[in-house]
């Protein structure tokens, strides 16, 4: 049986940039593009980085918080706003009935929840995700949002545990501010059809600014 | 000769690094900061540019950006704003709209058959004889100014930010430097804007000679820079007022779009010159101009002068102008009351002639009309706005500055909402009613006095700081005292005309005589017919003088005559600012990469891109198409239908929700069946069509035709919140990849790799199935769109790209080949399936699509059934049929839409269409009249050239082979 691949939505842009490839819960991913040097500048000044391998689980329906709870992983109570679920998971609230669990590199949350069976969760629907995701940070952050986005994103405005269900550069995403080894970062999930486009125009706006692309080495070092 | 002053107290130049650049063809030197005319003028450069209708030579207005007298370009650029564009090291300019140089310009003759040329002769000329036109036109373009479009414009990227603030203050004069400070002690977040290099507004140049009293700019500035609060633009104008309080603010590099949540407008007000003979030499400009000249740039305007003025502004320019060593030979004020305040008495102290109750009659030109030698001053009668030449008296001058008034720089202000009154004590349109959250301070707000100013922008904030929900105690502003800073009607009527009232357009006190005299009299009509205010000054420096001159005409007062509203943006933006960086936003597939390197053609459908077919060497696009169509028929083809939109429908209502949504009987429908799916409007309207696949007993896989996916899940949202059932919608468009694998092979191919048994008899047309290629769960739907035996094949989208790569493996041996959109379409019309959006329109409804079995109209209930019930009772107008024609055909092509003609009336058109080489001849589908749908009928299609093709309407599908 052949092994089959599976692809980032930006694996054919990222290719193109010679990155050191890896693979992070089977999805294959580049680890690093330009070394530990150049992407710490990166880092600092305005690095972003394709976190697109990190498992997900949606939820979506009148009982799927309770559902989340039951197994173990906490909710956040109120509308737009997230939590840690469960250690390395956010748990992402996008509605009154709908979740967002997302892994980060360490969380092991969402495959417990794949292998639930589906159909014994009643009055709750699993939503399959390809969200295409990124990792914002550095001092010109701000800069490249206020372009992007038509939101007041500031530390002074956004409490740290919103969601904010906006625009982007034109498409429907989700962002959040968190705090990432000590580093005020953003998070931005898109529909992952959408993922090359934003990834694009993410790259070339950091750039501008004096940053560029990260890695998943030298983000989560 | 240099006209540069020794240096001035706060100037905006640094004397100590020069500047070279050339103008004209003639090498300069000027110093950093200096804008391009300041630069040119301290070299004794007087003519700028030529006028946009008559060519007339013209020099300095306003230096403000309030006329566009000085236009120049650098070859890249096209009107570059010379008064208001720093200087650069190696700038190579040149002035606009001249052929053969400004100062030989030779097309200056127009202005002497300017009389030929009066306003509105376009409208009236040239469109007879009609066959003449396009010379007309080719000759009117030609000489229409301004400057030539650059083609070859460099993409240079000019970024469009969002900014947020408590308060934006617009003008940082006295009010909006006062007012920003005010509001930053409050604690308020603060952006100030200024269209000027430098904090001040008039601060920076109104000094009547005292420069000493630049020392309130300084407190202020000092104040304003160590406000933490306080996030200044400066060489930035706010371009228009949108709802909410958002503000456009544009920048040289860029816009940022200003939130806030009060807007305070301290924009002040333009400087009004008045209209003699000759006004437009160069040489003769507004007071402002000259002080701005002298106290930002270190030039001197002229060397004798003769001022001219209406109100008590023209001595403190007399003032100023004496205090830079200029000479001035007289003041000539239009006034005629005997008051003098200390001004006018310090100016007689000196030795200045004053001529009151006496107008500048006409400008002397020098030769060529390049300059000014003199100027002629008469008494001049207010009534009748005319001078007494008799007592004519020749003044000497090289230069005379002119203030007659001020018009409200108002537009952001009318664009919020705001209502004026016009006030007869200062001459000027006020604000008494402004929307919530919207204020003025200033000279906008009818306050002219310095500390006025100043007061007012403090209680403008102190407004503020109560609408934003504090509480503070209101403040008050005295209102004028004194003569009217504005002259109610500052003309002089000369039979020679070439008085002029707006600069941009070279417009005359006659032609607005004229316009009104053709019946063009209301303020918006004579805007038009004249275009005063339309050229890119917008007024600035003309709205206000024609009211005044229509209020004349009409004998009624100006607050009846009311003004015209500038639309945002006020001031000329450049198209690059507009267009901000490209964002398309665009989807992609999973497998996109791959069909790029296939050689695909792609097609937008939607936000998708989308293979339309794979290029091959030598083969055109038709050939390439019939090719790919072929191998589906003949063998076995794959096409990437990642794009179809797919919404999971669930809950225990899911059945009752499809029910009403769709067309057709979804309650009985068994699990792992998949069921036509029709959505219609209200009207009736054939909206979209899919596939509905029961999951289990209360979960559906619905899908969408690519280009309506995103409408049709807004409207099953807004259809589950009207009916409230229990119902979850999911929208996994882009969580699954699919793969259409379709032709008589296609079961050996799958078989190869599917973990299932997809024999006929186990999975037959209308059937799905969960399957696993290569351990990745996979749903396999039996559809029959593009062919019989054709299996659809929905993975998670990260493997989509796997499995293609897979599948064309397996497919190996079989000749599988990946065809595209155009090769479907070609497909699914040889089994005659009509395609919502090709083969319907805005009008289409199912009855005309003989689409009657895909209705249940027993249902109590679904979208669109009541019209029906009413359309089907009346008489169809059109029906859509399969036709072919004739297998030896050799006429032209017809071609989507060609229409359907009988007896020379058009009876319907072409949807579809194209040659089938699976069929041997061409096929389409078109609307016919009913009376003309009869199988073996003939009808004519009418094609690109004319002539017509006879069609036969046949039984669908054409393809029947397999």
């Amino acid at each position: 049986m052949t092994e089959l691949i599976k692809t980032s939505p930006l694996s054919d842009a990222q290719k193109m940039m010679k990155p050191l490839m890896g693979s992070h819960r089977g999805m294959e991913v580049a680890l690093s593009f330009e070394g530990p040097k150049a992407e710490q500048k990166h880092k600092t000044i305005l690095g972003v980085t394709d976190v697109s391998c990190f498992a997900r689980f949606g939820i979506k329906g009148a009982k799927a918080g309770e559902w989340l709870a039951q197994q173990g992983i906490k909710t956040p109570e109120a509308l737009n706003t997230w939590v840690e679920g469960a250690p390395g998971t956010l748990v992402l609230r996008l509605g009154m009935s709908e979740f967002l669990v997302e892994d980060q590199l360490i969380g092991k949350a969402c495959a417990k929840l794949q292998a639930f069976d589906q159909a014994n969760i009643q009055s709750a629907y699993q939503v399959v995700r390809a969200d295409a995701a990124f990792v914002l940070g550095g001092s010109e952050v701000l800069n490249l949002l206020a372009e992007l986005c038509v939101l007041d994103l500031r530390d002074s405005v956004l409490p740290s545990n919103f969601v904010v269900m906006t625009q982007i550069a034109g498409i429907s995403a989700t962002l959040i501010r968190e705090s990432l080894s000590g580093e005020q970062v953003y998070r931005i999930w898109c529909d992952g059809s959408y993922g090359l486009y934003l990834w694009e125009i993410l790259i070339e706006i950091a750039q501008e600014l004096g940053g560029g692309v990260v890695g998943l080495t030298c983000r989560f070092q | 000769m240099s006209m540069r002053l020794p240096k001035q107290v706060g100037e905006w130049i640094n004397r100590n690094k020069k500047i070279r650049f050339s103008f004209e063809g003639q090498e300069y030197t000027g110093y950093e900061g200096d804008t391009i005319t300041s630069a040119l003028l301290a070299a004794g450069v007087k003519v700028l540019g030529r006028s946009f209708k008559y060519h007339r030579p013209r020099g300095v207005l306003s230096l403000a950006n309030h006329d566009i007298n000085a236009l120049v370009t650098d070859g890249v650029d096209t009107n570059i704003r010379a008064d208001v564009t720093t200087l650069t090291d190696g700038m190579q300019l040149k002035a606009v709209n001249t052929d053969g140089g400004v100062i030989k310009d030779k097309r200056k003759y127009i202005d002497s058959i300017s009389p030929l040329l009066p306003v509105g002769f376009y409208y009236k000329a040239f469109h007879k004889p009609a066959r003449l036109f396009p010379f007309w036109e080719k000759v009117i373009r030609k000489a229409a100014g301004l400057g030539i479009v650059n083609f070859n414009y460099p993409r240079i990227n000019k970024r469009k930010l969002n900014d947020f603030c408590d308060v934006l203050v617009i003008g940082a004069g006295p009010s909006g430097l006062s007012a920003a400070l005010s509001a930053a002690s409050n604690g308020l977040k603060v952006i100030l804007v200024d269209e000027n290099q430098h904090l001040g507004g008039s601060l920076t140049y109104d000094f009547a000679g005292e420069v000493a009293s630049r020392k309130t700019l300084i407190d202020l500035v000092e104040k304003v820079s160590a406000s933490l609060n306080i996030k200044v633009y400066t060489g930035a104008y706010a371009a228009g007022y949108y709802q909410d309080h958002m503000v456009p603010v544009v920048r040289a590099d860029g816009i940022t779009k200003v939130r806030a949540k009060a807007v305070i407008a301290a924009t002040g007000a333009f400087e009004q010159p008045p209209v003699f003979h000759n006004n437009d030499l160069p040489g003769v400009m507004l007071g402002s101009a000259a002080q701005r000249m002298m106290y930002r740039y270190g030039v001197k305007p002229f060397n004798k002068g003769v001022i001219v003025t209406a109100n008590a502004y023209g001595y403190r320019v007399a003032l100023d102008l004496l205090q830079a060593g200029v000479n001035v030979s007289a003041l000539v004020d239009m006034r005629a009351e005997d008051k003098q305040d200390a001004h006018a008495l310090e100016l007689a102290n000196k030795g200045i002639q004053i001529y009151k109750g006496y107008c500048v009659y006409e400008a002397l030109p020098s030769k060529g009309k390049l300059g000014v030698v003199g100027a002629l001053v008469c008494p001049y009668d207010p009534l009748t706005a005319t001078a007494d030449v008799k007592k004519a008296v020749k003044l000497e001058c090289d230069g005379i500055a002119m203030s007659a008034g001020w018009a409200p720089a108002g537009a952001l202000l009318y664009q919020s909402g705001m209502g004026v009154v016009y006030n007869n004590n200062i001459q000027q349109f006020v604000p008494n009613r402004l929307p919530k959250g919207v204020f003025a301070a200033g000279r906008v707000n009818g306050v002219f006095d310095l500390e006025a100013r100043v007061n007012d922008g403090l209680r403008a904030v102190a407004e503020v700081v109560n609408f934003l929900g504090g509480a503070v105690k209101a403040l008050s502003v005295e209102t004028h005292k004194g003569p009217s800073p504005s002259h109610p009607y500052p003309f002089v009527h000369h039979p020679k005309g070439k008085n002029f009232v707006d600069f941009d357009e070279d417009i005359q006190i006659k032609d607005f005589i004229n316009a009104a005299k053709e019946g063009f009299d209301n303020i918006e009509l004579m805007k038009r017919f004249t275009t005063v205010g339309m050229g890119p000054s917008q007024g600035k420096h003309s709205n206000m003088n024609a009211i005044r001159i229509l209020a004349k005409i009409r004998n009624f007062p100006v607050e009846k005559i009311g003004s015209t509203t500038a639309r945002p943006f006020f001031h000329p933006t450049p198209m690059g600012h507009l267009g901000g960086r490209s964002f398309h936003a665009h989807r992609l597939t999973a497998i996109h990469a791959w069909h790029q390197a296939a050689g695909a053609a792609f097609v937008d459908v939607g936000a998708w891109s989308r293979p339309a077919y794979y290029q091959k060497a030598g083969l055109s696009k038709e050939e390439t198409v019939q090719q790919e169509s072929l191998a589906v028929r003949l063998s076995v083809g794959m096409i990437d239908s990642s794009t179809l939109g797919k919404v999971e429908v669930c809950g225990p209502d899911a059945a009752e929700f499809l029910e009403r949504f769709y067309t057709g009987i979804y309650a009985d429908q068994k699990v792992a069946r998949s069921r036509y799916v029709m959505l219609l409007d209200e009207l009736g309207v054939m909206v979209d069509d899919g596939i509905a696949t029961r999951l289990s007993q209360d979960k559906f896989f619905v899908t969408i035709s690519t280009a309506n996916a995103p409408m049709v899940y807004r409207e099953m949202q807004r259809c589950l919140q009207v009916w409230k059932l229990n119902v979850t919608l999911i929208n996994v468009t882009s969580a699954y990849g699919v793969i259409n694998v379709a032709g008589p092979k296609a079961y050996q191919v799958l078989r190869k790799v599917v973990s299932i048994d997809l024999s006929e008899d186990a999975l037959p047309v209308g059937r799905s199935a969960e399957a696993k290629i290569s351990g990745v769960p996979v749903r396999i739907v039996r559809a029959a769109f593009v062919a019989k035996q054709a299996y659809e094949v929905y993975m998670p989208t990260g493997y989509a790209l796997s499995i293609w790569k897979l599948l064309l493996e397996s497919g190996k041996n079989e000749g599988i080949r990946p065809f595209g959109t155009d090769t479907q379409r070609l497909l699914r019309l040889e089994l005659g399936h009509p395609l919502p959006g090709i083969d319907t329109d805005g009008l289409t409804n199912p009855f005309e699509m003989r689409a009657d079995q895909a209705l249940e109209m027993g249902k109590p209930f679904f979208i669109g059934k009541r019209s029906l019930e009413i359309i089907s009772k009346k008489p169809l107008n059109k029906v859509l049929v399969p036709f072919v024609l004739a297998a030896d055909y050799k006429g032209e092509m017809p071609q989507d839409c060609n229409l359907v003609i009988e007896s020379g009336v058009i009876k319907g058109r072409v949807t579809s269409i194209g040659f089938s080489p699976s069929v041997g001849c061409v096929v389409g589908l078109a609307y016919v009249a009913p009376h003309q749908a009869e199988l073996g009928s003939v009808f004519e299609i009418r094609t690109d050239n004319g002539k017509t093709a006879k069609a036969t309407v046949v039984q669908a599908p054409f393809f029947n082979a397999e």
